[in-house]
């Protein structure tokens, strides 16, 4: 009797924290759920195909990819020289580089709001004819500055990781340095930037906080999929916010599965 | 002025060496003595906090590693997992930017040479670790080295693949007219390998000379120790009148030393003689002692016996049984007073 219960679970403690796991698990799966299954299906399609939500969509992919090929542009150069070298100043740029990871992106939109709007820098700008404030210009620009420190974090610890000697092989080889970087760091890290790049991209597309503050919410100009959320609730269309929200959660969802692959093989080795 | 390097917990302490065209040269030292860093400094990865490197009269002390043309294989030969096996040995060349068709010419003249042709489009991982060396070689040969680097080349590979990577390493030097450096921490390698060699010990070169000299003649009780050497004792070196002798403890071995007071020394296991009587012989020492235990190893048996100390011999299989030597039994041992090699006491190292 006791030999079987072993087979279960090794003691109490052990089953307890189990079934602990277990139900939040299976709360998870509830609240999730019960979104997706509230409006009935031909409503949610319907809605899904609808000029806001197809605008929000269009939106969100455009300006998430944009924000994200310019974090990978900056991020990559940036990470490898905070892995790599060792100057005065690194260990404080290093922090300086992840402040924006632990503010809440409310306090980075309004920061930026200040900068590109009333502060001297926004003058400058509008001086010379630009105005980024409560443009889609502002949201690539929102995403970029919440994200970009989370891929320059990502890429820095793919950087370090490299073992140093396939570098000293490549330069004993003839390689320059920008040659290291491009054929040996960043292939050696490839795994990494693949992830990296597709969470930053959820994140962008995600993104909502900052780009309220910076963009503004405003229908179908500033809409992407979460200000969608954020509109529809507030306007009681319940419908529209539940098919944004849908699309959100499926693209969590596909970044967590393309995550897993990654970084799931790369566990095994 | 020789080459010292500080990097982390590794020190190069003044470290001198000249080596010949197309010449084998072994650095034996054990972990940690600095011999990894000695080539990285050598290639240029690091440069050195005082002293040269001079490369057929030039000095490349500030040269850049890829200007070096010195080739560098690591124990765990580092090749590029992301690229095949014709990519990885062709990355020199296309950094030198040569036309695609001679890279392919010289990937494919160097793989043959190394017999590893039927591996060009295999990638890294799927290559055991003899195969990988190969490939690590070739692509540190195909660039056309003044010097190639080996760090423990042998180290990592099963007891086959060893012998037999062996003989093709010391071919090199003759095949391809590259002079190679080749570190170790097994003292074994030198023999099979043969050719000069400095020993290394705490970042500073403590012998050079071919390997018989330094196993027979072993300039301190590290290199001693490092070599092979299982008896060594600390003792006082005094004249009598049979000659010098030095005392170990309650017991007294003939020696033949310049040295007097605090010394240590060291007597090679196969330079004792057992016998089940006492021997009359030239052997100046001759001792009677208890054996304490025996390790049967293969066809030799090490023999622990005590003497008032504790030394350590070796001897066949059969002369074990010939003897009829047991564990417990008194026996006598002889050896030469030359065979006791001599060391001043060493001020304790850093």
């Amino acid at each position: 009797m006791k030999g079987k219960f072993k087979v279960y679970s090794g003691s109490w403690f052990q089953g307890f924290l189990i079934l602990l796991s277990g139900s939040l698990i299976l709360l998870f799966c509830l609240v999730f759920t019960s979104l997706v299954l509230w409006p009935d299906t031909h409503a949610l399609i319907r809605v899904l195909t609808s000029e806001e939500i197809l605008f929000s969509i269009q939106l969100s992919l455009i300006t998430s990819l944009i924000s994200t090929i310019f974090c990978a542009v900056i991020a990559l150069p940036v990470a490898y020289a905070l892995s790599r070298y060792h100057f005065p100043t690194s260990g404080f740029m290093g922090m300086v580089i992840s402040l924006p990871l632990s503010l809440p992106p409310l306090v980075a939109g309004i920061a930026l709001l200040i900068f590109f709007g009333p502060s001297f820098f926004g003058n400058i700008l509008r001086f010379i004819g630009i105005d980024i404030v409560y443009t889609t210009t502002a949201i690539v620009i929102a995403q970029f500055f919440v994200n970009v420190p989370y891929l320059i974090r990502v890429m820095r610890s793919a950087f370090d990781s490299v073992p140093p000697r396939y570098e000293h092989v490549a330069r004993t080889l003839g390689a320059s340095e920008s040659a290291v970087f491009l054929q040996v760091s960043l292939p050696m890290s490839h795994q990494a930037l693949l992830a990296g790049l597709t969470i930053t991209w959820s994140k962008a597309m995600g993104e909502f906080g900052a780009v309220l503050m910076l963009a503004g919410a405003t229908k179908m100009k500033t809409e992407t999929l979460p200000i969608a959320l954020y509109l529809n609730i507030s306007t009681g269309d319940l419908d529209l916010a539940i098919a944004s929200a849908t699309i959100l959660m499926a693209i969590s969802v596909g970044t967590l599965l393309v995550f897993e692959h990654w970084f799931g093989v790369k566990r095994k080795v | 002025m020789g080459l010292s390097k500080t990097l982390g917990d590794f020190h190069l302490r003044n470290v001198t060496l000249t080596i010949d065209d197309s010449e084998y040269f072994i650095i034996l030292g054990p972990s940690g003595a600095g011999k990894s860093l000695l080539l990285e400094t050598i290639a240029g990865i690091y440069s050195p906090d005082s002293g040269k490197i001079i490369l057929d009269g030039t000095d490349i002390t500030d040269r850049p590693a890829r200007l070096r043309h010195i080739g560098m294989v690591y124990q765990d030969y580092m090749l590029f997992p992301y690229l095949n096996i014709e990519k990885n040995i062709g990355f020199g060349l296309r950094q030198l930017r040569h036309p695609s068709h001679d890279i392919r010419k010289a990937t494919e003249g160097i793989a043959s040479l190394l017999g590893i042709t039927h591996l060009l489009s295999r990638r890294p991982d799927t290559l055991s670790g003899g195969e990988q060396q190969r490939v690590a070689i070739a692509r540190a040969l195909v660039i056309k080295p003044r010097i190639l680097l080996l760090d423990e080349p042998l180290s990592a590979l099963d007891a086959i693949t060893h012998k037999k990577m062996r003989n093709e390493l010391a071919r090199i030097p003759m095949l391809t007219g590259v002079s190679v450096i080749h570190i170790t921490h097994h003292a074994e390698d030198l023999i099979s390998l043969g050719h000069r060699t400095a020993v290394m010990d705490n970042g500073a070169i403590v012998q050079i000379g071919s390997p018989d000299e330094i196993f027979q003649n072993p300039k301190t009780p590290f290199v001693a120790a490092f070599t092979g050497m299982e008896n060594l004792f600390s003792g006082i070196a005094m004249d009598s009148h049979e000659g010098k002798v030095i005392r170990i403890g309650q017991v007294k071995i003939h020696v033949i030393t310049p040295y007097t007071g605090p010394v240590q020394c060291g007597i090679r296991p196969d330079a004792l003689i057992f016998s089940r009587e006492p021997l009359k012989s030239s052997a100046r020492n001759v001792l009677m002692a208890t054996v304490t235990k025996i390790r049967r190893m293969g066809s030799i048996a090490w023999v622990v016996i005590d003497c008032g100390i504790f030394l350590t011999g070796v001897l066949t299989i059969q002369s074990l049984y010939e003897l009829r030597i047991d564990e417990g039994d008194t026996i006598f041992i002889a050896f030469k007073a030359s065979a006791v090699m001599v060391f001043p006491e060493e001020t304790q190292k850093k």
